[in-house]
């Protein structure tokens, strides 16, 4: 009989150290993917975020909750494999102790934050909020203390690290004198589930922004559904605006320097229509392409002489929210692709899609891309 | 230790100083409580609760199942025990409540969905794994 402190052999440096290189890898591009989006959603931008590729955001974004995803089985089989550590000796001198409990702590720090982040992200992207934090702020927060525990995390480990990774999987040069178990898997067979187990994540969730997956994604937030062909993330009566939206006395309004001109749907409808395929993407992580028509944003601010190069301040009918009002930078206003859409797909934009004219832009977070639109005043 | 560990480990630290920076000064108290509660809560839950769960059914899979069987279930156990875990908000479907009125939210039947996912990783993972075993216990005769 096993001892009771003989664990699996598969709790191994060997093992830790495969799982935990895919594990950083992954964290990076959450974390490099996440500061995109953060910062994409800055009013203030000191470099302009750029409008091409249009199809930019869609993909840094998707990257950012799919490899998140995969991050949960990886992070699941990691802390199996290094659970004994938590509970080893104290080392004997008062040195010792020091750097033990400093490393423990930090280790504390990662494993809370980096549990945080992937059950906070999950949950965001299913939107189930059971928590009252502001979950942007606390995300972005954690995600510099996790990267920041991350590399500390790394910078005590690397000589183990390169130690494990340069030997075979199976050699036992590195494991602790405990872990003799055998019986289950080998350290292949648990690497190679634990790829799967992350792969087949990936598969099930990423249909909601990857279109040909969608069959195959059976847990993906969106199946790619609604009207015109794209999803909805707000309704029209989450937002409060059904009457203001559909009231025969709505007009759009276009300011600049006190300069103003009203306009009403068919006003709007009287301009020049284009036409421009354009993906809206959501922070969450779903996305679809569509065409979008309605009338050229420069086309409006030409009404009122606003020069190029201005910014310009959207603001939509609801009455509350983070992104009632929001800043649509210069480079943005000027895109010939940038559109105030009164149509989807050939249809009429649909109530819950932001009718009766809504914001659409290449490269830009769907939060920003404002529904219901009931003002445009640009500034310089 | 190294010079390019030491840049690497302070770099760590700066960035998580920096984090706990914007942590309490962007968030007002009672936020930053529940932020706290979120962090040890995470812990608790993945090592006593989900800890306990793949404790006991290790310790039932040693007892009650054949030698044979055994790295089977271990790759079961990795792989549906991984996706259970990411599907439980599906299932639950809890972000209908927070939007009822948004019929292009969670609009699959994540039910079908995930028994399908199941035994799609019975036939893939868990079937190979215990041909394997059968095939290396038969060579060894």
């Amino acid at each position: 009989m096993p001892t009771v402190r003989e664990t699996s052999h598969l709790r191994s440096a060997a093992v830790a150290a495969r799982v935990g290189r895919w594990l950083g890898i992954c964290f990076g591009i959450a974390f490099l993917t996440g500061l995109v989006s953060h910062y994409a959603q800055n009013p203030s931008q000191p470099i302009p975020f750029p409008t091409n590729p249009s199809w930019g955001y869609r993909l840094t974004q998707g990257l950012h909750v799919t490899a998140g995803i995969a991050c949960i089985p990886l992070l699941l089989v990691k802390l199996w494999s290094v659970l004994p550590l938590l509970v080893r000796g104290l080392p004997a001198d008062w040195a010792g102790r020091a750097r033990d409990g400093a490393e423990r702590a930090s280790i504390a720090v990662l494993v809370s934050a980096s549990v945080f982040l992937l059950v906070t992200g999950l949950l965001n992207s299913t939107q189930w909020y059971p928590w009252d934090f502001s979950f942007r702020r606390s995300h972005y927060a954690l995600a510099w203390i996790a990267t920041g525990a991350l590399l500390l995390h790394l910078a005590v480990k690397l000589p183990t690290i390169r130690e494990a990774l340069g030997r075979d999987v199976d050699d036992t040069a590195l494991d602790r004198p405990e872990a003799v178990v055998r019986g289950g898997l080998s350290r292949r067979g648990l690497l190679r589930s634990t790829w799967v187990a992350a792969g087949l994540a990936v598969l099930a969730t990423a249909g909601s922004t990857v279109p040909w997956l969608r069959r195959v994604s059976v847990l993906g937030v969106r199946s790619g559904d609604g009207p015109g062909g794209v999803p909805v993330n707000r309704t029209a009566a989450a937002a409060g605006v059904e009457e203001s939206a559909s009231s025969p006395a709505y007009r759009l309004v276009v300011g600049y320097a006190g300069t103003t001109v009203s306009l009403t749907r068919d006003d709007l409808l009287a301009m020049p229509q284009r036409s421009e395929e354009l993906p809206i993407a959501c922070v969450e992580g779903w996305s679809a392409s569509a065409v979008w028509t309605g009338v050229r944003l420069r086309d409006l601010l030409d009404l009122v002489d606003a020069p190029r190069g201005a910014e310009v301040v959207v603001t939509s009918l609801q009455e509350r929210g983070a992104f009632r009002a929001t800043l649509l930078q210069g480079n943005f206003a000027d895109d010939d692709r940038t559109l105030v859409a009164l149509a989807l797909s050939g249809e009429p934009l649909d109530l819950d899609h932001g009718y009766p004219a809504r914001l659409i832009a290449p490269n830009r977070p769907g939060v920003l891309q404002t529904k219901w639109l009931s003002r445009l005043e640009a500034v310089t | 230790m190294s010079p390019g560990r030491a840049v690497l480990g302070s770099a760590g630290v700066l960035l998580a100083a920096y984090g706990a920076w914007l942590l309490l000064s962007r968030q007002d108290l009672s936020g930053n409580l529940d932020v706290a509660l979120w962090l040890a809560g995470g812990v608790l839950v993945h090592d006593v609760l989900l800890g306990s769960v793949v404790i006991v059914v290790s310790l039932l899979a040693t007892r009650l199942l054949p030698a044979v069987a055994r790295p089977a279930a271990g790759a079961g156990l990795v792989v549906l025990g991984s996706l259970t875990v990411l599907a439980v908000p599906f299932l639950g479907g809890f972000g209908r409540e927070n939007a009822p009125d948004n019929p292009t939210l969670l609009d699959r039947d994540y039910t079908a969905g995930y028994l399908a996912l199941v035994a799609t990783v019975i036939i893939v993972v868990v079937l190979p794994v215990l041909l394997h075993s059968l095939r290396a216990r038969r060579d060894q005769r």
